[in-house]
């Protein structure tokens, strides 16, 4: 499935998206208003002036006014904010600001239409300056008058007034996302909670139940609770279970034990057949005692009852002390920055694992030939390294299987262990977080390597 | 003079089993007397010595938990519980009754019979090159197994007192629970950390003023622990 864009975003997004339109049309509206409003005001109190200036030039000319005294006339008419009086008198045009405003600079379209002797208006740019520029024919004489007002201060005007309200608009979509984050993080809250509390309890913490949820996901968190007491019922259910069959198991071999010790010290009493029959008793109770041991303990993983039981030791100490509680005696190397590290584990968990690994080593080689331990990022790993035929690359993963083949087949042909012992190593390791895995001796001789790697917590 | 052997008392309700530990319990050489539940327990503990007391956890009345807690009350005698269930609640529990070691079932008595004689050895040690001494507020005699804060006689179990004196006797030094568990329990390796824990716990709500602060029992995180004045 392709990526989606989670809930929060998009709730966002959308928010974001409402507060653009919002203010943009807000803005456009304020601006074109404005601007109608600013040009029209100017436009109309221009076209008064323009009119009493055009009436002034009627008075003074005639057919036979000379071009000074039209230039006169021009540099005396009432010209305020830099407006620009052109005359036009015959096929003469004069400008009071030739280099600014001249007959060039007026629109052919507007000298249409004041030719054809009607009153008109444009606005436009010339040069950079917008100018609204209004021309008025005369009837009795050849001639007509414009004026071309600048509007540059309005434009100026109303570019501060867009830069305000584009500035303005982008808060408004910014607020517009920041309100839909905050809304979206509250909207979402609820499933946040849900979320945590299948975390909690995937974590293991069954007593977790959602409480005070919202109205609307009252049926949601019903049935989730509903859902999470199912679950601990069971659980705890099948804890005491395995809590009874590990009582009911454990006391008939506590007399067995008992009793064959007692028959153990008067062996010599015995005839060969019972002395005989006697060691296949004793090793077949040793066996079947490992058996439960190993059934009982990897049950706790099954029903959920597993729990770790965290203690901070030192790693190498540990392993020496692990390869002398199993009678074998590996060099233990290490790198220097293991020296002193300390973890936090569940210590009689870890003990196991390396008592199944070393007993492992010692049914399929003899014992272990080489324990090493080295820092790798935010992990330790141990490595234990036997001298034997090794593990085939196509065993190397089911011989953690429970019960498999690969790892109960010794060369006799007699079964050793109990089956469970690399199972049970691949729980203990995994419910701390941590892997396991079989490799080739990294030196290339014959031999298997198994390697536990476990995460370390800075202390 | 022939000196007395050591007598064991067994409270177990399932009768073979307490049958097959009577039997391998006397090949170890011990005498041993048994009870099937609490009550009895009790009134026998009342009328012979006794040196050693084994409790099972799961008993029908009064469980084991109460026998041990009712024996505490009248005698220091070394308890070691057995439990058939390898819950940590019931050994914390076990321990905090006051029991001195455990046992989960099926064990061997020969290994029952190691545990018993750490316990009784270091019964014995407590008796013999130990002496008196003064720790902060605290007088120790070693010999009665008692410490006193002025009037006020504080009544420690053996093994109580011989977790008190390992630490005394290693001042500012600490000792991780591996060493305690060896010198005290007598594990060779990977003896239960919880032994010492609890221990430690149990001590310092005897010694220590305010035992949730301890300011003489102190813990060392990630390595042990050290008594300091």
């Amino acid at each position: 499935m392709a990526a989606r864009i989670s809930l929060r975003l998009r709730v966002s997004l959308v928010f974001g998206l409402g507060a653009l339109v919002l203010a943009a049309g807000l803005s456009l509206i304020t601006y074109e208003l404005t601007r109608d409003n600013l040009l029209s005001r100017r436009e109309e109190s221009s076209l008064a002036r323009v009119l009493f200036n055009a009436t002034q030039v009627s008075r003074l000319i005639d057919a036979e006014s000379t071009e000074q005294q039209l230039r006169d006339l021009l540099q005396n008419l009432y010209t305020p904010l830099g407006a620009r009086p052109v005359i036009r008198f015959g096929d003469l045009w004069l400008s009071a600001n030739p280099v600014e405003f001249s007959e060039p600079q007026i629109d052919p379209f507007l000298k249409d239409t004041v030719a054809q002797g009607r009153a008109a208006q444009m606005r436009y740019v010339v040069g950079e300056t917008p100018f609204a520029v209004i021309g008025i024919p005369y009837f009795d004489i050849d001639a007509a008058y414009y004026e071309a007002v600048p509007l540059d201060d309005i434009a100026a005007t109303l570019s501060s007034l867009l830069i305000a309200l584009l500035t303005g608009s982008a808060i408004t979509v910014l607020a517009g996302i920041g309100i839909g984050i905050w809304a979206a993080q509250r909207a979402v809250q609820p499933l946040t909670d849900i979320g945590e509390a299948a975390e909690a309890i995937a974590a293991g913490d069954l007593n977790t139940r959602l409480e005070g949820a919202d109205p609307d996901l009252e049926r949601l968190s019903r049935s989730f609770n509903q859902m999470a007491s199912a679950l601990q019922d069971r659980i705890e259910r099948d804890a005491r279970f395995a809590s009874n069959v590990s009582h009911e198991l454990r006391s008939p071999l506590m007399t067995l034990t008992a009793s064959l010790e007692v028959l153990r010290k008067r062996q010599s009493e015995l005839p060969a057949r019972s002395q005989t029959a006697l060691n296949l008793l004793t090793a077949d109770l040793e066996h079947f005692k490992q058996l439960v041991a190993d059934l009982l303990e990897i049950s706790r993983y099954d029903v959920g009852a597993a729990a770790l039981e965290l203690e901070e030791f030192e790693i190498i100490e540990f392993v020496q002390q692990a390869a002398r509680a199993a009678g074998q005696t590996p060099g233990v190397t290490r790198d220097p920055d293991t020296e002193g590290l300390v973890v936090r584990a569940d210590r009689r968990r870890l003990a196991q694992v390396m008592a199944n690994l070393l007993e492992n080593a010692h049914n399929h080689a003899g014992g272990a030939a080489a324990i090493h331990v080295e820092r790798r990022d935010s992990t330790v790993e141990i490595a234990v390294i036997d001298s034997g035929p090794g593990v085939a690359p196509a065993d190397r993963d089911i011989i953690f299987d429970r019960f498999s083949r690969g790892s109960r087949q010794t060369s006799g042909g007699r079964f050793s262990g109990t089956g469970l012992g690399l199972a049970l190593v691949s729980e203990h390791v995994r419910i701390h977080g941590g892997s396991i895995r079989v490799t080739d001796r990294p030196d290339g001789l014959s031999g298997a390597c198994f390697v536990v790697s476990l995460p370390v917590n800075e202390l | 003079m022939v000196p007395m052997a050591t007598r064991i008392l067994t409270v177990e309700d399932d009768e073979r089993i307490r049958t097959s530990l009577r039997l391998a319990l006397e090949d170890e050489g011990w005498e041993v007397a048994e009870s099937s539940n609490g009550e009895d327990a009790l009134s026998i503990f009342r009328r012979q010595p006794t040196d050693v007391v084994l409790i099972d956890i799961m008993l029908p009345g009064v469980d084991g938990f109460e026998v041990c807690r009712s024996l505490r009350r009248i005698s220091n005698v070394p308890i070691v519980m057995v439990t058939a269930r390898e819950d940590t609640h019931d050994i914390v529990a076990g321990l905090e009754a006051g029991a001195d070691d455990y046992l989960t079932k099926p064990f061997a008595p020969k290994e029952l019979s190691a545990r018993i004689r750490a316990l009784l050895r270091r019964a014995r040690t407590a008796e013999g090159p130990l002496t008196n001494f003064i720790f902060a507020d605290l007088e120790v005699f070693a010999e009665e197994g008692v410490v006193r804060r002025g009037s006020q006689e504080i009544n420690l179990t053996k093994t109580e007192l011989r977790l008190l004196v390992e630490l005394a006797s290693n001042p500012g030094r600490t000792l991780s629970r591996e060493v305690l568990l060896e010198r005290i329990w007598g594990y060779d390796y990977f003896g239960d950390s919880r032994l010492v824990d609890v221990h430690i716990r149990r001590l310092r709500t005897k010694i220590e003023t305010d035992p949730a602060n301890p300011r003489h029992v102190v813990t060392v995180r990630g390595e042990g622990y050290k008594l300091q004045p």
